[in-house]
């Protein structure tokens, strides 16, 4: 529920909201504590680098959180490891170092991006085999040959290409 | 000493501030360079976090605004705005404070940040404040579904 709470973030409006508005806001929120302005004014909870005090408390005041903030009144040198972390987890989801995670997504982007490639491989490999007509007969090994002598004989990019190559005395590849 | 050119990118924020509250602004005029410079911005704040009748609102507010600056604050700010964590009487805010700063950091964070711890130890022993590394809130320690991936 709180899941959905937070998707909702990117719908709710911009504009000031009026007092009807925010009622409803807290109506959804049940009984969290309104700490801040957040990021938009409303009150909704999101772990944010960019803002991090969010304008709600995460968890609501059960009677064991209201036990804590009245411990929290006096010497924080008296708050057990323990204590110090439930205060935390009470206002916030999560730590910086949690949502900053590195979620390993970038895995799952190269494999299915690997795999959609061997997909289209094999759908050139079905087109060649059962749609592509068959090559010209001028593809077979003796016309090439033919052709290529034709190239040598019309000295064809003689400069710096093919014919530059061909050594003309002797009637052979340059060595 | 941490500053680069400051962008006021948060003027919405800011205007968003009911006007009987003390405005962290001065008089501004919104132009893209201000003519501020760096100890009057870092006075500013720190006389904001000062005031003794701050509440967790108006921490909260000045902790967002600060941090959408392109810069991290100054050990003395830091240490202003976790005296106010304790007269509000907030742990968790202070915490997360330190870590929101951590964060700020940025990739220069093992320079940086080790000098800030160094800088207000005495304040985080005085009020009795742990560091995020001492509650062992460094390394995750809950593996939460994302929020992007519920629906």
């Amino acid at each position: 529920m709180a899941g959905r709470l937070l998707s909702m973030r990117a719908l709710a409006p911009r504009v000031t909201l009026g007092s009807a508005a925010m009622s409803d806001m807290k109506a959804i929120i049940g009984n969290r504590e309104v700490v801040g302005f957040g990021y938009n004014g409303q009150p909704n909870y999101a772990d944010r680098s960019d803002f991090p005090l969010p304008a709600i408390r995460w968890k609501e005041n059960t009677p064991d959180v209201l036990a804590l903030r009245e411990k929290e009144k006096g010497d924080w040198r008296k708050l057990s490891l323990e204590e110090k972390k439930a205060l935390y987890r009470a206002s916030f989801r999560q730590t910086f170092a949690e949502f900053k995670a590195p979620t390993g997504e970038w895995k799952s982007v190269i494999g299915c991006g690997l795999m959609l490639i061997s997909v289209a491989l094999w759908g050139f490999y079905g087109m060649k085999t059962f749609v592509y007509g068959p090559l010209p007969h001028t593809f077979e090994e003796e016309y090439r040959k033919a052709q290529l002598r034709r190239i040598i004989d019309l000295q064809i990019n003689p400069i710096q290409g093919i014919s530059s190559k061909w050594d003309y005395e002797k009637d052979e590849w340059k060595k | 000493m941490f500053r680069t050119t400051a962008l006021r990118m948060h003027s919405l924020v800011k205007g968003a501030l009911n006007v009987s509250k003390p405005s962290i602004t001065a008089t501004r005029f919104m132009s893209s360079h201000s003519t501020e410079t760096d100890e009057q911005f870092d006075a500013r704040y720190e006389n904001f976090f000062n005031r003794k009748d701050i509440d967790g609102w108006e921490i909260r507010q000045g902790i967002n605004d600060l941090c959408g600056h392109d810069l991290v604050p100054e050990p003395k700010i830091i240490i202003a705005a976790l005296k106010a964590c304790r007269r509000a009487n907030d742990y968790a805010l202070a915490i997360r404070i330190i870590e929101a700063v951590k964060d700020k950091c940025g990739g220069k964070v093992n320079e940086i940040y080790p000098y800030i711890i160094q800088e207000i130890r005495p304040t985080l022993t005085e009020l009795g404040i742990d560091t995020p590394e001492e509650l062992g809130y460094d390394k995750p320690e809950l593996a939460l579904e994302s929020v992007y991936d519920i629906h």
